[in-house]
């Protein structure tokens, strides 16, 4: 009887090669990390990771639920595109703990929008500080959220 | 000797080797959940990148160039304070007349960003009759559908995201800066804390609570304009700014495809 033979060398390739796959392929699970190729060819919990900090500004919709008043008040008047955190600052501190008050503002923030510069669009309202009422301040004038109102 | 390699032996060493292959997915599995376990991200839940892509539109005539783009951006992703990083910054253009007797519409360009911005611009000295015209331009990662940066980089630690985002892992990326040459808009820099490769993210872990970006967020000019080509609503700001502008990107010649539309603006801007 002759039963077929694998000579013994091509036998012992074999082993070799499967053994070589096998320990490839064991190793590449615990290498690669759990998430990579989830979305494409990357980890996919980077986007996780890169979403999990928390935000510093709180956004206006924020202030609105305590504030709501005085955001209506601004949304009626000129500085309506201007967002509540654009004068007062990063404010999510203080929405979570309204004991933290913002910062109290100076005449510095109006001049940084509304000082006169060739470069701003002519239908921007910019001021000459050197001839807008030099030695007074903004707000003894203006009404900070309804610019368009004087005192 | 026939015995040491019969067909019943041969078999069974077949049988094991793929008994190791079914295990595979059980192994993987165990491991995804023992890693789930460990750690527990603060990321929004619910959140499927699948389902949105974002995009930036910008009207640079209504850029007042205030700098609180860049103040707010560099405080909301703790970018160094140093003026040499940014991940979003205002560049001044300033075109000046032809001189007299020079056959040529427009003069000498200067273009400047002191801190990129983030102080707000002193007045230009430059006087005003001297002046063909000026205005200021933001700038930030374009967001380009065939973002050469993910191209260049040599281990896939920068990608874009299914909602069309372009990040960097900072556990893969091993800082070679291949990606900040690649980038043609100059949108990339190293940390110098941690030794890889930043940039803008969108704000990704404000767009994926709901929030806008932090520079959108303190425009007070609405000269950003935010939008989900996925989700477009009636109405939308997106729609309304390509409806109402002629619509740019920057070097299109590149063929990037950038996500950030520019309204308005001149071909000096690079
Ligand atoms: C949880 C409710 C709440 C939210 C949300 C909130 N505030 Fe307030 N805010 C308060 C209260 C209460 C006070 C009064 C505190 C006081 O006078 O001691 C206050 C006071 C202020 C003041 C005046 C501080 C002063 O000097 O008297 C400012 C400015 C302010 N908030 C801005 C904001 C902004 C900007 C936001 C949005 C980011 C915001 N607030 C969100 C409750 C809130
Ligand atoms: C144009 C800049 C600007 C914007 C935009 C703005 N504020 Fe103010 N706000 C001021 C200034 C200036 C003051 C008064 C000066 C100070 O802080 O002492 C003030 C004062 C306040 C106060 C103190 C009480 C008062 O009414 O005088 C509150 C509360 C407040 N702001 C909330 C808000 C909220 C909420 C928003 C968004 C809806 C907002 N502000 C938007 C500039 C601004
Ligand atoms: C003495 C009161 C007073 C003071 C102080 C004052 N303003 Fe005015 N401001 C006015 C009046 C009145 C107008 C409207 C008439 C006009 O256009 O001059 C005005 C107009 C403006 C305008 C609109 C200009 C235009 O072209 O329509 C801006 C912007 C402005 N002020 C900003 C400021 C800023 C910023 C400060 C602080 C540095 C300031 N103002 C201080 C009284 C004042
Ligand atoms: C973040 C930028 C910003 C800040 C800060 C700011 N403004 Fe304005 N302001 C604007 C914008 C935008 C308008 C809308 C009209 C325009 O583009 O001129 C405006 C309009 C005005 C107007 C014209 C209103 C009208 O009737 O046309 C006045 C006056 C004014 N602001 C005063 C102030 C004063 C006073 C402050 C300081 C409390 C201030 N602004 C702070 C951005 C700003």
């Amino acid at each position: 009887m002759t039963s077929p033979r694998l000579p013994p060398q091509l036998l012992r390739l074999v082993l070799l090669t499967l053994a070589i796959i096998g320990t490839y392929s064991v190793a590449r699970v615990f290498l690669t990390p759990a998430t990579f190729g989830q979305f494409g060819h990357y980890r996919g919990a980077a986007l996780e990771e890169a979403a999990s900090r928390p935000p510093v500004y709180a956004g206006a919709k924020a202030c609105d639920e305590c504030h709501g008043d005085t955001f209506a008040q601004l949304t009626k008047a000129r500085h309506r595109s201007v967002s509540c955190e654009a004068c007062h600052g990063p404010n999510r501190p203080h929405v979570k703990n309204p004991d933290i008050v913002p910062a109290k503002l100076t005449d510095r923030h109006c001049v940084r929008c509304h000082l006169a510069d060739a470069a701003r669009p002519a239908k921007h309202r910019q001021i000459n500080l050197t001839e807008h009422y030099p030695n007074e301040k903004c707000l003894e004038c203006h009404v900070a959220h309804q610019p368009n109102q004087s005192k | 000797m026939n015995s040491s390699c019969s067909r019943r032996r041969w078999l069974g060493w077949l049988g094991s080797g793929l008994g190791w292959l079914a295990a595979l997915p059980a192994a993987k599995a165990a491991k995804s959940t023992v890693k789930n376990l460990l750690t527990s991200s603060g990321a929004p839940k619910g959140y499927d990148p699948t389902k949105h892509q974002w995009l930036m539109c910008i009207d640079v005539d209504r850029c007042i160039g205030c700098g609180l783009c860049v103040d707010a951006c560099k405080i909301e992703n703790k970018v160094s304070a140093s003026p040499h990083y940014f991940r979003t910054w205002i560049e001044r253009y300033l075109i000046r007349k032809p001189k007299p007797g020079q056959l040529a519409l427009r003069g000498e360009v200067t273009v400047d960003s002191p801190n990129g911005g983030r102080d707000g611009f002193p007045p230009t000295l430059v006087p005003k009759s001297e002046i063909l015209k000026a205005f200021y331009v933001p700038k930030l990662c374009n967001l380009c559908e065939h973002s050469p940066c993910s191209q260049a980089c040599p281990v896939g630690a920068t990608f874009d995201t299914p909602d069309g985002a372009v990040l960097v892992d900072p556990e893969y990326c091993i800082g070679c800066g291949f990606c900040i040459q690649a980038c043609p808009y100059g949108c990339r820099f190293m940390n110098p804390d941690t030794h890889t490769a930043e940039k803008c993210t969108l704000c990704y872990h404000r767009i994926t609570r709901g929030l806008k970006p932090a520079c959108v967020e303190v425009c007070p000019t609405q000269t950003r304009i935010f939008g989900d080509l996925k989700n477009m609503t009636e109405k939308d700001p997106v729609q309304e700014f390509i409806r109402n502008n002629k619509v740019f990107t920057l070097k299109p010649n590149l063929g990037t495809e950038p996500r950030v539309l520019y309204a308005n603006i001149d071909k000096e801007v690079r």
